[in-house]
């Protein structure tokens, strides 16, 4: 497959998820009662365009099973099935597996099975539709019926059903196109409208010229193809995949302006046949027009090129009536694109680079300037906008949370199906915007923390009766930003952390010794430990131990920070705080060795100036501070280095800075603190490769760059190693 | 870049930029050049061969810089009034070079390069050819004869400077 071809794809599997989010979020919204029209419009749409562009991405099995529940929710759109709630609930288990198939068709993961689906699918287009609507339409029929022949409804049309994807070698490059006549509610047009004849030629096909584009651009405006003049097509062996060879012909309501038909024409290549021009006589009103109710509500029926041309003969004695006139396969993406626009982030990334740096030099220029030039009107105003272009650019790479919230509806599902447990979910702020790389990096703590609340914070329905609770649980999902940090919160209201139990289970694990005293926050942490299970019973949900340690040290790895509030009996709250970006660091600028070097503030606990004789040698290569009566070990960053071999400076000139790492409390010595701030991190490995101990690069208000340190890194490397910094100095 | 000569421009299959480093005249090809800058001291890293003399900000990245003459196995570079980096890309990464001082660019063909002479040189493929330009670049005595000027060309992706260290590790 070419490489243009993969990067359609990708977009379309972009788009696939997309219109998942779009529909799940329709169907829950469905599921929660609201069944208006919009609801029920939107999650059609959105399966629809998946079908679309399966067909053309030749992904037979989600074709089939989109197409099958597209046709389901268009009897829902048309008022044909109720959407009651046992039909809501079917659609979202539909949902789930469509999400599943679009996965077996990004090769995530195998097929799934959806014979069983696809049945009760059937069943309630035939039970439902039958009896609310009278015949079942003729296209409500499985999908695969291909070239036979479909029985003629009651008007005496033909509709066609075709599977573009048993046509592998599709000689047009065309893409499926995916018909409704809803898409025609719109008032018949009037008589005497435009008759235009489109036939795109050699030319135009060449220079890529998509004619679907351009029907679509008409159909935008009103215009409906009312037939497809397929005369001229070869015998398949003299076919000749770049020429043209078809005709369409579309009437236009004869209200639209000339010029604007003429635009959709702008792009195609001169020779092409256009011809536009107002239908003489009123009379031969195309047979459609006519047509009473039923064939607005007909589903939707399939058309493509290489049935039109198989079946040419069938369809040509009543070719005005050949209900057809394509839909664009990506239906409800085209005011999409109107508002955004996808950029290749290293793109924003470059941006960001290049703005950060104006804002360097703006500084260095105000900095050479004298104190007179310095208030001019122009600089702080060149100022302010830099600092507001660098905001903007900043807030492109931040997307709504919803995204990383979006995975959960199915999660739960699946895991109420699990365990028996009847769960509701409430979200909110979950347009709160994060930065694309939080979110992209929340999603496996959240889905441990949802786990875990299902998993041990909800009772079974039993239980919960039994206690005066509604049967079904509660777990409230909640995103909110307060100040440079984001809260992201999982609460149930389930049974609470049984305190007793962890605290047993961690002297039995030996993560804390019999007599320890702690308080009821500090024994809530332990379920954070590493190795840490109260799960009576290793399910396949949670109960390995390994969950909530996961989630403590992927939030932890991005600057953040977990928190749980428990109360017995009466529910738990996980807070994840987060850094709103990935890209800013909440900083200490220190000084050693004639550098300057960033220590991540989130590490810093204090900073001490050692007094006389209170950091001491322990061996000739190790020191340790007194603070309060307890010993921690010191480090001299110069020598870790290897900027200043046998650092001759007395403690007492230095400052001893206490950080927490995974390695526990220790003290780094260092010259002085500079600053605080907020720095923007760069990656080294972007031109060198990764050093340990090093977490990147920040560039300082003159232009100069400071390291960023990587505590648990840099002190990790020395634990049995009390000299020299490893020397290895590579990160894998 | 103002080329004197612009048929040999035309004739010629690359353009090579030149540059002196301690008595030796190397070059590397013009279109692996992204810029050339001023001296100015990088911050030096920790934990990285001695030839990697630290990082600088080029624009908002960070870019390693490379003491060429170290890299080459010479003595480090003595920094004067003239000594400059040379940004190159080196197959997406950038690189920044110390070396003495930029001496010319100069249009060869690609039938001037005479392949570098089988002598011991401890690595391989790091000088990529010899290529010989006429006399106009002064500061290489020993590098000039009569006959022209000898150029080493650099095959920068050999040098392995932002690679080096995964090797040996």
């Amino acid at each position: 497959m070419s490489d243009e071809l993969d990067e359609i794809q990708a977009i379309f599997f972009e788009e696939c998820a997309e219109g998942l989010a779009t529909a799940e979020e329709g169907l829950s919204a469905m599921a929660a009662g609201d069944v208006s029209s919009e609801v029920i419009a939107g999650v059609f749409r959105a399966v629809h365009s998946i079908k679309g562009g399966s067909g053309a991405f030749g992904h037979a099995a989600l074709l089939a099973f989109s197409h099958r529940f597209e046709n389901v929710l268009d009897e829902v759109r048309g008022g044909k099935i109720e959407p009651t709630p046992e039909v809501t609930k079917t659609m979202l288990a539909a949902f789930d597996l469509l999400s599943d198939h679009v996965a077996a068709a990004q090769g995530q993961a195998g097929l799934p099975n959806d014979a069983e689906m696809l049945a009760e699918l059937d069943r309630i287009l035939e039970t439902k539709g039958a009896s609310a609507g009278g015949a079942a339409p003729a296209a409500a029929a499985p999908a695969p019926v291909a070239a036979a022949a479909p029985a003629a409804d009651e008007m005496g049309f033909v509709p066609v059903v075709v599977e573009l994807e048993d046509f592998d070698a599709d000689p047009f490059g065309f893409e499926p196109v995916g018909v409704s006549l809803e898409d025609f509610d719109a008032p018949a047009p009037t008589l005497g409208g435009w008759i235009i004849r489109f036939r795109p030629s050699r030319a135009a096909m060449a220079n890529g010229a998509e004619p679907m584009f351009v029907i679509r651009e008409l159909e935008e405006s009103g215009a409906r193809v009312i037939d497809v003049d397929s005369s001229a097509l070869p015998d398949l062996r003299d076919l000749d995949p770049e020429e043209g060879y078809l005709q369409w012909t579309l009437s236009m309501p004869a209200e639209i302006e000339e010029s604007v038909i003429r635009d959709c024409f702008d792009f195609v290549a001169p020779d092409s046949v256009i011809e536009i021009e107002r239908e003489a006589q009123p009379e031969p009103a195309p047979v459609i027009e006519e047509a009473p109710a039923p064939i607005a509500e007909a589903p939707v029926v399939e058309a493509a090129i290489a049935e039109t041309v198989a079946a040419t003969p069938v369809a040509a004695p009543a070719p005005a009536a050949a209900p057809k006139a394509a839909a664009p396969a990506a239906e409800g993406k085209a005011h999409e694109a109107a508002q955004t626009i996808r950029v290749d982030l290293l793109k924003l990334d470059l941006l960001l680079n290049l703005v950060g740096e104006l804002v360097i030099r703006g500084s260095i220029l105000n900095d050479r300037l004298s104190p007179r030039d310095q208030e001019r009107v122009e600089l702080p105003e060149l100022a302010r906008l830099t600092r507001e272009i660098q905001d903007n650019v900043m807030s492109l790479r931040a997307q709504p949370i919803r995204q990383a919230f979006s995975r959960v509806p199915r999660m739960l599902r699946d895991l109420a199906t699990e365990t028996g447990k009847q769960v509701i979910l409430e979200t909110t702020g979950e347009m709160t915007e994060v930065d694309k790389g939080v979110i992209e990096k929340i999603g496996d703590p959240l889905t441990h923390m949802i786990r875990n609340a299902v998993d041990h914070g909800v009772e079974s329905p039993a239980e919960r009766i039994a206690v005066g609770k509604s049967p079904e649980g509660t777990i409230r999902l909640s995103a909110e930003q307060k100040g440079a940090r984001i809260f992201v919160r999982v609460s149930d209201d389930g049974r609470g952390i049984n305190r007793e139990r962890v605290r047993a289970k961690a002297v039995e694990k030996g993560i804390i010794s019999a007599d320890a005293i702690l308080s009821n926050e500090e024994i809530d942490q332990l379920i954070c430990a590493p190795g840490f299970s109260t799960a009576e019973t290793i399910s396949n949900i949670s109960g390995r131990g390994v969950g909530m340690d996961v989630v403590r040290s992927n939030v932890e790895a991005l600057g953040g920070r977990v928190e749980i509030h428990s109360t017995p009996g009466e529910g738990t709250t996980f807070t994840m705080a987060l850094p709103l970006t990935l890209a800013i660091l909440d900083g200490m600028i220190v000084r050693f060795a004639e550098q300057r070097y960033v220590l991540p503030l989130a590490n810093v606990i204090e900073a001490v100036r050692p007094e006389a004789g209170q950091v001491q040698p322990m061996t000739p290569t190790s020191e340790v501070i007194e603070l309060r009566g307890s010993y921690l070990p010191v480090k001299r960053l110069s020598e870790m280095f290897g900027l200043a071999a046998n650092d001759p400076r007395d403690p007492e000139d230095s400052l001893v800075i206490i950080v927490d790492s995974e390695a526990g409390n220790v003290g780094l010595m260092v010259d002085a603190i500079d600053d605080r701030r907020e720095v923007v991190i760069k990656s080294l490995d972007e031109n060198l490769h990764p050093i340990r101990g090093i977490g990147g690069a920040t560039i300082l208000g003159d232009g100069s760059i400071a390291l960023i340190l990587d505590i648990d890194a840099l002190l990790a490397g020395t634990s049995h190693n009390n000299t020299k910094y490893a020397p290895k100095g590579i990160a894998a | 870049m103002t080329p004197t000569n612009v048929e040999a421009i035309a004739a010629a299959d690359r353009k090579i930029v030149t540059f002196i480093l301690g008595k030796q005249v190397f070059g590397i090809d013009m279109k692996a050049l992204i810029e050339i800058r001023e001296w100015e001291e990088p911050t030096p890293l920790p934990s990285v061969p001695h030839f990697i003399r630290g990082v600088t900000n080029l624009r908002g990245t960070v870019v390693p810089v490379v003491g060429l003459s170290e890299r080459l196995g010479w003595e480090p570079s003595v920094l004067h009034s003239r000594s400059c980096i040379l940004v190159v890309n080196i197959s997406g990464k950038r690189a920044g070079f110390l070396v003495d001082h930029v001496a010319d660019i100069i249009p060869i063909s690609d039938s001037d390069i005479q392949p570098a002479p089988d002598v011991e040189v401890g690595e391989q493929g790091i000088i990529s050819g010899l290529v010989q330009v006429p006399n106009k670049i002064q500061a290489g005595d020993e590098a000039a004869t009569e006959s022209g000027t000898m150029v080493l060309l650099l095959d920068l992706e050999a040098l392995n400077v932002t690679r080096h260290l995964d090797l040996a590790a």
